[in-house]
């Protein structure tokens, strides 16, 4: 218990630092040289790292097990994102950047299945199961309260407080 | 020699594993006890046979007899000692025999224990077991015959992959890993044993209940030393990646969670039977199913070994089981069913049916993301990934409702709520808001991030109250400490605050994980020598660059020192490990972990000449509460197992100064404290 008091307090100062996590560093100083655009001010160049993230989130390291390139530490992750990056430069759109990978990889290479066709099934069945059994819950809750009745108040107090564990 | 002695163990456990189990029911159903003990005694011969088995092979890896193909495969000169007995469950073969020498133990243990208490169900029981030896057995004899010979002989061996000679934690999650997988079994079997025998009393469901736990916790330590091994290994800050085989071992922790919750129900109700029999059938295949994924290598993963015969025999297994289970439950559940009924819609009975609701559901969502990628290739011939960005979108609503619930469940009394149940959420929602508000003024600005840390609190608060009450109440009633009156109230009560306790570590890893992927930070530059990287406030200098030989691998070093505002804070030393032959290197990070937030650097990358390097520094806050939530958890699992008979009957005065309980205390204590 004196834990999770440490944890609160903790978290009351927790190190995030002035900023968010969002719009965090700029681009690595070597490496924006010589991609980012000339006359584009800081906040562009923020701009274009955020989405750079984005997207490096959303695509799978091709060498690794499950990484996405954003958090890939392999060689070609980086030259991967920095792809996305010059991409992003050129004015080309996120799903531009992600079809020309697709294109190359295959869908595989998307760490979401496009939700279309028959890649909907992952997306719809979880839902589906779940409201079907919140139905079954709510029903067999219906049932079973219903067939209640005789329990009195006082009953009901000292189950309370006696067995309530 | 040694190969001789190692296989001729194995396939005498196999021969003695069916022949106990075919004994064991033959005696039960005639009613001749020498039989069902004879039985027994297979249990305990199997447990010294697979017990010499493993030891003949780590004989062999540590004498490094290259003549054995799993030593050739795993084993190298330059290795150190620890490592070399730790690759014991470094590949398939050597852990699967692992594997049978855990499950022999479980067995002989379970067997040992519940020996006098369960008649009728632990002979099959025992039967089940021996049976699911023997098939690991056979693998053994078959398709992963750890003694197979090599010849010719080599010389030395390529020494273990070395993520897993990488971290000593390699030597801690796998067994655990193996203890809460294979501990799984001992429940089943004793379902299969009451199906089986017809007897659903109290003592079986006490039996399956306890060793529940102790799978369970084992399971939740093991995912835990996975994440602190990935997070401290792999180099790129995070410890969660929804890598199939970390799936794998969190289904199993999702559907033993909701038995362990539904049980409750059934002591209480007499009611679920069925679906407390399918919940521990479902944590069993999940078990072998995640094994199955592991070994077969049908699933690219970090864990996969290798691919061949291995996995039919799992999927023929698998699907045994589950014809078997189904077969077992659909004949008896004419006598399982029961008039069950539920005094209100706001009790606990119904947030242990709405926890188990959303638990399922999420077990059901990893299965079929997990699975989604063979069944895509079969039906449309096309490779998809189903990734961490789906499992996080589909399963982060869950999480925080099962957070929610964590907080509601603890309050609601069994049967109906009294008037003062609204009092009692007060403060937790004061907490919440609080929460919140301080989350966001801190840049917290995601919404599921926002909602952990709001129902976080809430669940911590509203947890902690039920220990604050409990205590207050014994205080007032006997004038001692809040401290000791804090813990005389555990003390009495284990299996509940036991239950609390591992609801507070599970608060402690939610926020830790929502807290570091939501509020973190990262940088990445190349660095001349002298140079500081800055990220959130801190400065990384980079000071110099090193190489070093070792006997198994190469290391390229960099000493970094963290500054804060001007001052050194402390050292890291980032590296690369270069193990022999392998060009890629292992990226080994240095952490720097604080309560509130976790300093990580990764050397990515440098110049041969010394002269600069490529670091990338992540600051995470409340990392290190993952680790101490997973701790809490298992204090908790702890402290609700913690044998109490005994000790209770002997300090009668302990019994009777119970200020909650007056009325039902005596019997109460019988159930709780004494299981099994």
């Amino acid at each position: 218990m004196r834990c999770l008091g440490l944890l609160l307090v903790a978290l009351a100062f927790a190190d995030v630092g002035g900023a968010t996590a969002q719009d965090a560093a700029p681009p690595a100083p070597p490496a924006s040289a010589e991609r980012a655009p000339t006359a584009a001010g800081r906040a562009s160049a923020a701009w274009l790292e955020q989405q750079t993230r984005t997207i490096a989130s959303q695509l799978r390291c091709p060498v690794c097990q499950g990484l996405s390139l954003q958090d890939s530490p392999t060689e070609l992750a980086q030259e991967m994102r920095d792809v996305i990056r010059t991409q992003l430069a050129e004015g080309r759109s996120p799903d531009q950047v992600k079809a020309y990978f697709v294109g190359r990889y295959g869908e595989w290479i998307l760490l979401q299945p496009e939700p279309r066709s028959f890649n909907l099934m992952v997306y719809v069945l979880p839902l589906v199961m779940l409201v079907g059994g919140g139905a079954v819950v709510l029903f067999a809750l219906r049932r079973w309260t219903r067939a209640d009745g005789a329990a009195t108040e006082t009953a009901a107090v000292e189950d309370q407080s006696t067995v309530n564990s | 020699m040694t190969r001789i002695i190692g296989q001729t163990a194995l396939v005498m456990a196999l021969v003695l594993a069916l022949a106990g189990a075919v004994a064991a029911v033959v005696g039960v159903r005639r009613r001749r006890p020498e039989l069902v003990r004879s039985a027994q005694a297979a249990v305990w011969v199997n447990f010294a046979l697979l017990s010499v088995a493993n030891l003949a092979m780590v004989y062999a890896l540590v004498t490094h007899d290259f003549s054995i193909s799993y030593v050739a495969q795993v084993g190298s000169r330059s290795t150190p000692l620890l490592f070399t007995v730790i690759s014991l469950w470094g590949a398939l073969e050597g852990s699967i025999l692992f594997w049978g020498w855990v499950l022999a133990a479980f067995t002989a243990v379970a067997v040992y224990r519940s020996r006098a208490r369960l008649p009728d169900v632990l002979p099959y029981a025992t039967a089940t077991l021996l049976t699911i030896g023997a098939f690991f057995y056979l693998l053994l004899i078959g398709p992963a015959d750890p003694f197979e010979p090599l010849w010719p002989v080599p010389a030395d061996g390529p020494g273990p992959n070395p993520l897993l000679q990488n971290h000593i934690l390699m030597a801690v999650h796998p067994p655990l890993l193996y203890l809460g997988y294979v501990g799984m079994a001992v429940p089943y079997a004793f379902a299969v044993g009451s199906l089986l025998s017809g007897r659903f009393d109290d003592v079986w469901i006490r039996a399956t209940r306890r060793w529940t736990i102790v799978a369970w916790t084992f399971l939740t330590l093991a995912i835990v030393a996975g994440m602190w091994w990935s997070y401290e290994v792999l180099g790129w800050g995070g410890y969660w990646a929804w890598d199939p085989v970390e799936n794998a071992s969190f289904m199993p922790w999702l559907t033993a969670t909701a038995f362990l919750h539904s049980v409750m129900v059934q002591e209480r109700r007499e009611m679920l039977r069925v679906w407390n029999l399918g919940l521990i059938t479902a944590t069993f295949v999940l078990t072998v199913l995640g094994t199955f994924l592991t070994r077969s290598g049908i699933l690219s993963s970090v864990h996969a070994f290798t691919q061949g015969a291995i996995g039919y025999y799992f999927l023929v297994f698998i699907a045994l089981v589950l014809v078997f289970s189904l077969v077992l439950v659909g004949g008896r559940s004419g006598e399982l069913r029961s008039a069950g009924r539920i005094e209100s819609m706001a009790s606990r009975e119904t947030a242990f049916l709405l926890n188990n609701l959303v638990l399922t559901a999420f077990t059901f969502t990893v299965l079929l993301g997990t699975l989604f990628p063979l069944v895509a290739e079969a039906v449309r011939g096309v490779k998809v990934s189903v990734g961490g960005p789906f499992f996080n979108r589909m399963t982060l609503p869950l999480c925080v409702t099962l957070l929610f619930l964590l907080g509601v469940g603890p309050a609601l009394p069994w049967g109906r709520p009294s008037a003062a149940l609204r009092r009692r959420f007060l403060v937790p929602l004061a907490g919440l808001l609080l929460a919140v508000a301080v989350a966001a003024l801190r840049g917290a600005h995601q919404p599921y991030a926002l909602l952990v840390f709001g129902f976080g609190a809430f669940a911590a608060l509203s947890n902690m109250a039920e220990f604050a009450g409990a205590a207050r109440a014994r205080v007032r009633a006997h004038g001692e400490g809040p401290a000791r009156a804090l813990l005389r109230v555990i003390a009495a009560h284990r299996r509940r605050y036991g239950g609390y306790t591992a609801h507070l570590g599970v608060v402690a890893l939610a926020v830790g994980i929502a807290a570091s992927s939501s509020l973190r930070r990262e940088r990445e530059a190349t660095l001349p020598a002298g140079g500081i990287l800055e990220v959130a406030g801190y400065g990384l200098r980079l000071d110099r660059l090193w190489a070093e030989e070792e006997p198994q691998r190469f290391v390229i070093g960099s000493d970094v020192t963290l500054l804060e505002a001007g001052r050194e804070r402390g050292r890291l030393e980032p590296r690369l490990n270069y193990y022999g032959g392998r060009s890629e290197p292992l990226t080994t990070p240095a952490v720097q972990s604080r309560a509130t937030r976790d300093i990580y650097v990764t050397l990515m990358a440098f110049e041969n000449d010394g002269s600069s390097a490529t670091l990338k520094a992540v600051v995470e806050p409340l990392v290190a509460w993952i680790w101490v939530g997973g701790l809490m958890i298992a204090l908790g699992a702890v402290i609700a197992l913690w044998p109490g008979r005994r000790r209770t009957r002997r300090s009668v005065g302990v019994q009777r100064e119970l200020p909650l309980q007056p009325a039902a205390a005596p019997r109460r204590r019988v159930a709780e404290g004494g299981a099994d």
